[in-house]
């Protein structure tokens, strides 16, 4: 493929793939710095790992929950709450994008799992990916990203030659949020912590400066309660060892297991991570103002009748 | 297998396993702490610093240990499936739409509460056809019903309502349901759980009735012990049923029941409680004391239907008890489905002369559940006890025995009680001779006497109703209850007999238990093929399918390869002016195999010398048209029958002495 980048202005290219992605369903979208990315990141894990002549890592994020999905019982949520398949299109149409518009090679980062190291390491971070790109911010919650305007997104990267400017990280962290500083100086814990189902998270808050002092996340009983893939074999292995005929064939097919079958069968939805606690008593993902599609709506709304008044 | 390579090519053992997995688990990202903001301000010496601590990769661990890549691989992914714990998610299913998780308030999955063994061998022994279980819930015979339900309904609707009189006290439906809640509160802090037996050995008082309904809220079983029961009865029945407790009196006209459950705690290991009625007992704890707790807020789930919620120990007049186990759909069914039978309703007062500790007894409560009706209570039966309490109470409706009525007639009581109150009269707990229902019913102006049928096994299986005339009711032991099936079959040949034939009676239904507790062979002795029930007693059906109880299969007596069931000798007898009740069973005869022996005892005005000779009663009997090979051919006067707490006679007691 011809390279041409010499002929292309960086800042316009990059106003083009914003406007892009937005106009697919971006929320936000930001340009980390490489060689940010690569220090943070240890060695078989870094863009240049994967491609090796890579320039900007481009991340973006898509919307999380409907207003109305965090309204109702979770074993609902579990099954459409994930949304982070439509950043993944984008993702992929943008790197087509560039090629196609740019004639510079590009990526679709994948958001996969780590062949080489089991389902519990990625293959690339895109949680730093956008925190570089500053459309993220390291939440109490286990590290989930979180954005004051946009809430609780998924995300997703291109990995493109095509030089761009890239952006900062967030000035600040809407983390914890104003009334979670209160529970904690009331309860020593901030709704995340106290809500998650397994108790999985764990922290301090400064309360003199309201920010984060130390996040802990126990990594492995979030992912009991939420990695069913880790139960497809556990099931099995409990059915291997159980010694009475009865447990035996309760390992297997007693409703709990049957749900696993029939969700790797058909790939229906909650087969992973799927749990949304932390999320859905977050007031910054529920809440921040362009989190909720109905404030989008409404924001809309009131810009077409500004712009269809007529001036006085 | 890592990367395609197994543990051998990698060079993994169990050993470092054993050494290095935990260190490996902790240093990668299962288990992360970030202190600050470092990455987002991109404070690189704070970054560099936390790196261990927010997880290092396989490769970042290999190299800081000395291990392989391959092997940290290895050893971190056995971890993590070792410690994986399933079954979290299910958490999940109770979130959401505005539910939180709140730790203070949940139970780990693996700690829930689980059913012991003695509860699940209870629960296995309800077992029922299931062709049959599933006629019975379409019929709607098997039901929602349970005594927590029906308690639940009745403070709701009429809280006010009388639901228990004894002597002055009277408990309305609502106190009813607050001094049960307190008992079950009281129970379940002590460690009573779903499917525990509780044994009750109480005279028919109000705390008998909130015990049953308390055990009952918990899920437990209520095991009954006749009062006339002592150690050695008590020892066999609470080792059999495996109960966690007991509830007694403190004493009994002298008889130490709690401190005799308590020594009981040595021989019955599983008896961890001895609840008292009455004076403290060291050791024991306060019913009274329990009943006031105030401990109601931490319930368990209420019962359902097919719990099992009662355990009864036959009468024993053929053999050793046999417990039965019963359900709420077999027992609640037939109480429902009866009460419009016995056209009794919520503004009746029901007055059982029989021991709750019986089921015959207790259907009375189950029939005033049902309905919502007062209990009126008679702690123990005498003659004058229950003519005052009819007199006093004004019951409409009396579950008596043939005996009791007898008692009370013998003496003159029932001349002077006021019965206008009663509306109905059932009969039950052995043969009721006809004149003794006609002459009740003389006696019952305003009601109708009535008779049933039933067993441990069955409840309320046979009865006439209100509405059937004095000779049915006097004959038979009426038509079956709603849902229940009766054949009479032949023994001999094993088919059913045609009407006016005498076999024996085979009961099914939605009211049947379901077999006897441990005690395979008697369950496998006591059911026919198809589900039927042998009842061991003799039966006759007539052409409007009303059903004569007629004698015991094993009464019948066998005179030189003659058969005879004694029944209407003994009837007979009990008729004769100088005898007050009789029983006659089979002697050995080493010529004829067998004859037969009668054993009476007399009238109080009667005494030894003025007792009828084995000749005058025989030409009495002859004189009643009584076949010569039927005569009794010994007669033994004893001072007191042996009863069952129903007031049946237990002619396995009643031993023929060598002449």
């Amino acid at each position: 493929m011809a390279r041409r980048t010499h002929d292309i202005d960086p800042a316009e290219a990059k106003a083009a793939i914003f406007e892009y992605c937005k106009r697919k369903g971006a929320l936000a979208v930001g340009v980390a710095d490489l060689e940010t990315v690569e220090r943070i990141c240890p060695p078989g894990y870094r863009p240049t790992d994967i491609m090796p002549r890579v320039k900007s890592v481009i991340s973006l994020g898509v919307g999380g929950q409907t207003q109305g999905a965090w309204s109702v019982p979770a074993k609902a949520l579990g099954y459409f709450g994930s949304t982070e398949s439509r950043g993944y299109t984008i993702t992929y149409g943008l790197s087509f994008m560039i090629e196609s518009k740019y004639g510079v090679p590009s990526i679709y980062c994948p958001p996969d799992m780590d062949p080489d190291a089991g389902p519990r390491v990625p293959l690339q971070s895109l949680k730093v990916h956008a925190e570089i790109a500053g459309i993220g911010a390291r939440s109490l919650a286990g590290d989930i990203l979180l954005h004051p305007e946009f809430g609780y997104m998924y995300f997703s990267s291109v990995f493109t030659e095509l030089e761009l400017e890239p952006d900062k990280p967030m000035a600040t962290n809407p983390c914890p949020a104003p009334s979670c500083v209160g529970m904690y100086k009331q309860i020593g814990r901030t709704p995340c912590m106290k809500f998650c189902p397994v108790q999985c998270l764990d922290g301090e808050v400064d309360v003199e400066t309201g920010e984060q002092k130390v996040m802990r996340y126990d990594m492995a009983a979030c992912a009991e309660m939420t990695q069913q893939y880790e139960t497809v074999p556990s099931a099995i292995m409990n059915a291997i060892n159980a010694a009475d005929p009865q447990d035996r064939e309760d390992a297997l097919f007693d409703p709990d297991n049957k749900m696993l079958w029939y969700k790797m069968s058909v790939g229906s939805g909650g087969l992973l991570a799927q749990c949304f606690e932390c999320m859905r008593v977050c007031p910054i993902a529920t809440k921040a103002p362009l989190a909720d599609p109905i404030l989008r709506y409404e924001a809309a709304e009131a810009a077409r009748e500004k712009q269809q008044t007529p001036a006085e | 297998m890592t990367r395609g390579l197994n543990r051998r090519q990698i060079g993994v053992t169990e050993e470092m396993i054993e050494t290095f997995g935990d260190a490996i688990f902790r240093m990668s990202h299962n288990h992360q702490i970030r202190d600050g903001d470092p990455y987002r301000k991109l404070d690189w010496d704070e970054i560099e610093r936390q790196r261990e601590q927010m997880g290092l990769s396989d490769g970042q661990i290999a190299a800081r240990i000395g291990l392989t890549q391959n092997q940290v691989l290895y050893i971190r992914t056995v971890l993590e499936r070792r410690r994986f714990h399933t079954g979290h998610y299910v958490r999940l299913l109770e979130l959401g739409g505005g539910k939180r998780f709140r730790a203070d308030r949940f139970t780990p999955h693996l700690n829930h509460f689980a059913f012991s063994d003695d509860a699940l061998a209870l629960r296995a022994a309800m077992s029922y056809p299931p062709k049959l279980a599933r006629k019975y819930v379409d019929e709607g015979w098997w039901g929602h019903d349970t005594l927590t339900g029906w308690l639940d309904r009745h403070v709701a609707e009429r809280p006010e309502a009388p639901a228990i009189r004894a002597g002055g006290i009277t408990l309305s439906h609502g106190d009813l349901g607050a001094k049960v809640a307190n008992l079950a509160g009281a129970l379940a802090a002590i460690g009573v759980e779903r499917g525990d037996v509780v044994a009750v050995q109480l005279p028919n008082v109000p705390e008998f009735l909130i015990a049953y309904l308390a055990i009952a809220r918990l899920g437990g079983v209520m095991q009954t012990i006749h009062m006339p029961y002592r150690a050695a009865e008590c020892e066999t029945l609470l080792g059999h049923s495996s109960a966690k407790a007991v509830i007694c009196l403190s004493q009994a006209k002298g008889y130490e029941a709690a401190q005799v459950m308590r020594n009981l705690q040595n021989q019955c290991p599983k008896l961890k409680h001895v609840i008292a009625l009455g004076p403290p007992v060291p050791g024991a704890l306060s019913l009274g004391d329990m009943i006031e707790s105030e401990l109601s807020d931490e319930l368990p789930e209420p019962p359902v239907a097919s719990d099992p919620f009662l355990l009864l120990y036959t009468s024993g007049t053929t053999a050793a008890p046999k417990g039965v186990p019963l359900s709420y759909h077999n027992i609640l069914s037939n109480a429902r489905l009866g009460a419009p039978e016995h056209e009794l309703g919520p503004d009746d007062v029901i007055l059982s002369a029989a021991p709750f500790s019986h089921l015959y007894g207790a259907y009375s409560f189950h029939v005033a559940m049902a309905v919502g009706a007062c209990s009126l209570l008679l702690p123990v039966f005498t003659p004058p006890d229950l003519a005052e309490t009819i007199d006093t109470g004004k019951p409409t409706g009396l579950w008596t025995a043939p005996a009791h009525v007898a008692a009370c007639m013998g003496s003159g009581l029932f001349d002077t009680a006021d019965l206008t109150t009663l509306k109905l009269v059932i009969m039950s707990g052995s043969a009721c001779p006809p004149e003794l229902v006609r002459a009740f019913q003389a006696k019952v102006s305003n009601g109708k006497v009535t008779q049933l049928w039933g067993m441990t096994e069955t409840q309320g299986g046979l009865y006439s109703r209100p509405s059937d005339t004095l000779e049915i009711s006097a004959n038979t032991a009426g038509r079956p209850s709603p849902g229940t099936e009766v054949r009479i079959i032949d023994p001999k040949i094993g088919t059913p007999c045609k009407p006016g034939h005498e076999g024996e009676l085979q009961v099914r239904g939605p009211l049947l238990f379901p077999g006897y507790y441990r005690n395979d062979a008697a369950s496998e002795a006591a059911f026919a093929h198809g589900g039927w029930f042998r009842s061991g007693d003799l039966a006759v059906e007539d052409e409007a399918g009303n059903v004569a109880i007629t004698g015991r299969i094993k009464d019948v007596i066998n005179r030189g390869g003659v058969k005879f069931n004694p029944r209407d000798v003994e009837d007979l007898l009990d008729g004769h002016p100088a005898i007050a009740q009789s029983a006659i069973v089979p002697m050995p005869d080493p010529v004829l195999g067998e004859k037969a022996c009668a054993f009476v005892t007399l009238p109080p005005d009667v005494t030894r010398a003025d007792a009828p000779t084995l000749e005058a009663l025989a030409d009495y009997l002859l004189q009643h048209k009584i076949a010569k090979n039927k005569l009794p051919e010994r007669l033994i006067v004893i001072d007191e029958m042996p009863l069952t707490p129903t007031r049946k006679i237990i002619k396995g007691r009643l031993q023929v002495p060598e002449t």
